[in-house]
């Protein structure tokens, strides 16, 4: 191998890339500021700056091949043992490396972003190159100031690595971190989009329009890099579940949330010319939270099972959010005339108050979920007590809140732009109502005899009235989240049918009119289907209402049951690779009558150089109806007894399904059509010898990574990672066990996060016997609960209490939501009022140019004929 | 492939740096001279057309869809009557301002051309 001093060089290549990101930002600038010549230099500076940043990526990943130990970096995260793979995956593994990785896709995005503005948009262009920059600029800056991921040992070099992370080295490591960064990343193009609109004064749709491609491609990833991170959790960490609501996955939802808000809310805009400001502020939002994320995640202020070490780069973060905001907000206010709306709301029951009030509960999650994730932080400043926010808090706010969006996915596609009239309305809403109630009443009648019970046990997370309403509305979760489920899919194949039977009226065949109906409505059709995808994933939702878990231990040839299945055990066995031992347990799956339907083998990794963490390798037997899935907790070698948890989770596979679903239609949506390829080249003035159609490249990269990634992901079936070295057995004899145990988290210092409930250590068994005994002594749960937190602290309840400053918990988000409401009702009034008066003094079309008539209707044909 | 790989790194490197550097010089030399080339030119002489292009195809879009939700019968007959009259006005007020533009195009083709006769004879 070539004898170079890596360290140097590295760092020397980011410098470089430093000082050709703030000369192509100042070209750039320059080009806006009325010299237009420089606009070319300023490309190719872009050009220039996006190459050395895969100079950089390169040197890196040579280093890992090389085993360069002199760089920290490459030593903390890898050793001589590990395969190549492992060593590409380890450059993003630590938090140095990650942050040079965010800044290589966030060039690959730059360079796209630069081939397709080439003939487009010029006078944002300048303004978008430049934001670009000023984003890279922040990233290199962080590197070579904070977390140099070339910076080297100053005293002696290791003679091998300390190894990366075992929970760290499996195949989700190549797919999940990637396609979520490139969702986070991908939001810089758009925003920059927004920046050059806002600074140029360009506020029509133009902006709206270019940025729409690109929001559509980050979107898309991160929805796949939330839905690969659901995977990941579901089949690597072992404990059972696909969502955590820890702070990171938190951070990685709420710009998708905000996102999702904006797609729906930029549709009025390009219809009706209003919300102007809204989407302004929806868009630089969903950019600040995917900012505001990596410094949760990077920063190591909140606990997390993901955060890297804690470390001095969130102070960057804290200035940098701070001039985006003052930023933002200045250019917004400077804006504000141009911002204004050109048309009015000209009623409440419309497809503009729909999509608001889509709006309104997407943000009133975000605030939940911000104000949750932020809240042990918050209380650690103001009354210096750490709480924690367990999954429960969520659970139940959250599952309300998704129905009633589901709700509005499905009532959004019925009503009119404009304004719908009551009869029109009522006749479009019989038949997705009329398939709810159906849907209800079955699963009232029939439900309980096949294993979904249309109502289920409520469990309270407070004593109080709020805790009540909760844990009733939890309790019909079901039947009413199946109805709406049922709602939403009649209400989609309504509008499907409705359009196929307009074109079919046309004299199409049924299969060309499908066909070509979504052909020419790909947004519409695309976004209709993603609407599939998320009824698919509510019901894989819904089912988590009637998991069954248990957990035992068993001698080989021993079997337990659970639900309608019985597992024996059949013997432990041992494997060897050069890095690592792996404990396999083989068990056999019985049905009733004690035929065998399969088997599962979970397991135990030992790595070399990790011999303290042993991973869980779970065993996943999936089926439509449900998920086996089975934990071995412990095995000992001596006497081969094994400890086995056993979870029973209905309709699990529904979420993978309808994450493929929402990838399809996302994919449909953001299609770019023959014509719009056809005219962008005719656009340029500059004759070529190949059609290279810079939207179709970048479309077709975005759905063939996407496509790879998910299959990667869902085709994979099992596997990998958790470190849980609990041997007990968890009994619950009733409800109120179940409730109280729930609220209590396990204090044994390994396992700090799980709630006595779950928790399978022996401190938790202890534990519980002894809150047993208190309840059969006559000691209120409540009571309980109190000396439990006053004995461990507040950070020992899942859930802070329902009384003074922790009430804000709730209280907070709900008031916003309240305000919102009525704030966005008032206003849809005056601007019905407003709309009505414009409407009255509108005038009809002017008939003196006739000429143009029939040129827009030839053009018209055309359009239909394309 | 563990063998294979670093080299295959290199030569990723060395061919992004030299097109990094190769770029970094162009943009400095274009950035010195001051002046615009050709193309960048007519980048920024054709924005304005491509905008109007840009604007006319999304009111067709959106004149193809009220036609399609009317049929759909999700737009009453007034207010498709309505939204289409307004949609079609604003269409024809880009077709017009796109046939403006032209004018001054071919102006300055015609111009252009007499001035390269000129220079021949």
């Amino acid at each position: 191998m070539p004898s170079l001093d890596i360290p140097f060089f590295g760092t020397l290549v980011l410098s470089l890339t430093l000082i050709s990101a703030s000369y192509t930002m100042a070209v750039a600038i320059g080009a806006g500021r009325g010299r237009p010549h420089l606009l070319p230099s300023a490309r190719l500076g872009t050009y220039a700056t996006c190459a050395l940043v895969v100079v950089a990526v390169c040197v890196l990943a040579y280093a890992f091949q090389v085993h360069d130990f002199r760089i920290r970096y490459v030593a903390r995260y890898s050793d001589r043992s590990m395969p190549w793979w492992y060593l590409i995956a380890s450059l993003w593994g630590g938090q140095d490396g990650s942050l040079l990785w965010w800044a290589f896709l966030l060039c690959g995005y730059t360079f796209f972003a630069t081939r397709w503005l080439r003939g487009r948009y010029t006078e944002l262009q300048p303004w978008i190159l430049a934001t670009l920059m000023s984003i890279l600029i922040f990233f290199v800056v962080l590197m070579l100031f904070a977390a140099n991921p070339f910076a080297t040992y100053i005293r002696t070099t290791p003679g091998d690595g300390e190894g990366l992370n075992p929970l760290l080295q499996n195949y989700w490591m190549a797919i999940h971190p990637p396609s979520l960064y490139m969702g986070f990343v991908g939001w810089s193009v758009p925003f920059a989009i927004l920046i050059a609109a806002l600074i140029t004064g360009r506020l029509g749709n133009e902006w709206v329009r270019a940025a729409r491609l690109w929001s559509m491609i980050a979107w898309t990833f991160l929805s796949l890099g939330l839905l690969l991170g659901c995977l990941w959790s579901y089949e690597e960490l072992g404990w059972g579940g696909y969502w955590a609501w820890d702070p990171v996955e938190n951070a990685s939802f709420m710009p998708w949330l905000v996102g999702t808000a904006y797609l729906h809310s930029v549709l009025i805009q390009e219809r009706r010319s209003m919300m102007k400001v809204w989407n302004v502020f929806l868009l630089a939002l969903t950019f600040f939270l995917t900012i505001f994320g990596t410094f949760l995640t990077r920063s190591g202020l909140i606990a997390s099972v993901h955060s890297f070490a804690r470390s001095d780069i969130g102070q960057y973060f804290v200035w940098y959010m701070a001039f985006l905001i003052i930023g933002i907000a200045a250019l917004i206010i400077w804006r504000l005339p141009k911002l204004k709306a050109d048309n009015e709301i000209e009623s409440l029951v419309s497809r503009e108050f729909a999509f608001l009030l889509n709006n309104w509960v997407l943000l009133g999650m975000m605030v939940f979920v911000l104000i949750a994730t932020t809240f042990p932080l918050l209380s650690q400043w103001v009354r210096g007590e750490e709480v924690t926010v367990g999954p429960g808090f969520y659970n139940k706010w959250m599952a309300p809140l998704g129905i009633v969006l589901l709700f509005l996915a499905g009532l959004g596609p019925l009503v009119a732009w404009r304004k719908a009239t009551g009869s029109k309305l009522a006749r479009a809403m019989a038949f997705p109502i009329g398939a709810g109630v159906v849907v209800a009443v079955l699963q009232i009648l029939f439900g309980a005899r096949l294993g979904y019970p249309p109502v289920v046990e409520p469990t309270e997370i407070y004593d109080t009235t709020t805790g009540t309403v909760l844990a009733w509305m939890a309790a019909v979760a079901p039947v009413v989240s199946f109805a709406t489920c049922a709602f939403v899919l009649a209400s989609v194949g309504q509008e499907f049918w409705r359009g196929m039977r307009v074109r079919m009226r046309r004299g199409e065949g049924a299969g060309t009119s499908i066909f070509r109906l979504v052909a020419k409505g790909r947004r519409r059709y695309g976004g209709y289907i993603v609407h599939v995808g998320i009824v698919f994933m509510f019901i894989g939702f819904t089912g988590a209402a009637y998991d069954v878990e248990q957990e035992k231990a068993l001698r080989p040839g021993e079997t337990m049951a659970i639900g309608e299945h019985t597992l024996r055990y059949d013997q432990p066995r041992m494997e060897t690779d050069p890095n690592k031992r792996m404990i396999y347990t083989d068990m056999t799956l019985l049905d009733p009558s004690g035929t065998e339907k399969g088997q599962v083998a979970p397991a135990k990794f030992i790595y070399r150089t990790h011999p303290q963490m042993p991973t869980t390798e779970v065993a996943i037997r999936s089926r439509p109806s449900e998920d086996v899935y089975v934990i071995m907790s412990t095995v000992d070698p001596s006497t081969r007894r094994g400890t086995f948890r056993i979870i029973i989770r209905p309709l699990v596979a529904w979420i993978w399904l309808g994450g493929i679903v929402l990838l399809l239609g996302a994919i449909i949506g953001m299609w770019p059509t023959g014509r719009e390829l056809v005219r962008n080249e005719v656009a340029r003035s500059r004759p070529r010898r190949f059609k290279f159609s810079p939207a179709g490249a970048i479309v077709a990269l975005a759905i063939a990574l996407a496509t790879v990634m998910a299959w990667a992901g869902v085709a994979s079936a099992q596997d990998d990672t958790s470190s849980s070295l609990h041997a007990g057995t968890v009994v619950i004899n009733n409800p109120i066990e179940r409730q109280l145990f729930g609220r209590l988290l396990c204090q044994c210092g390994d396992c700090a996060r799980l709630p006595l409930d779950t928790c399978a250590c022996g401190w938790a068994d202890d534990k519980r016997a002894e809150v047993r005994e208190q309840l059969a002594a006559g000691v209120e749960p409540s009571q309980i609960q109190e000396s439990y937190r006053v004995q461990y602290g507040a950070k020992a309840l899942a859930i802070p209490s329902d009384k003074g400053l922790d009430r804000a918990l709730w209280a907070v988000p709900v008031a916003t939501m309240v305000l919102a409401i009525g704030f966005v009702v008032m206003l849809g009034r005056r601007w019905q009022r407003r709309g009505a008066e414009a409407h009255a003094a509108a005038s009809g079309r002017t008939n003196a140019e006739l000429e143009y008539d029939e040129r827009l209707d030839e053009e018209l044909d055309r359009l239909e004929d394309s | 492939m563990g063998d294979f790989l670093p080299w295959l790194f290199i030569l990723v490197a060395v061919a992004a740096m030299l097109g990094g550097l190769a770029s970094l010089w162009l943009s400095l030399t274009l950035t010195l001279s001051g002046e615009a080339t050709g193309a960048a030119r007519a980048e920024i002489t054709t924005d304005a057309r491509l905008a109007l292009l840009t604007e006319k195809e999304a009111l067709l879009n959106e004149i193809r869809e009220i036609a399609f939700e009317h049929d759909a019968g999700k737009l009453s007959d007034v207010d498709y009557e309505e939204l289409n009259a307004k949609l079609r006005a604003e269409a024809r007020h880009v077709l017009h301002e796109l046939d403006a533009g032209a004018e001054g195009f071919r102006e300055q083709a015609e111009a252009l051309i007499a001035q390269k006769l000129g220079k021949a004879e």
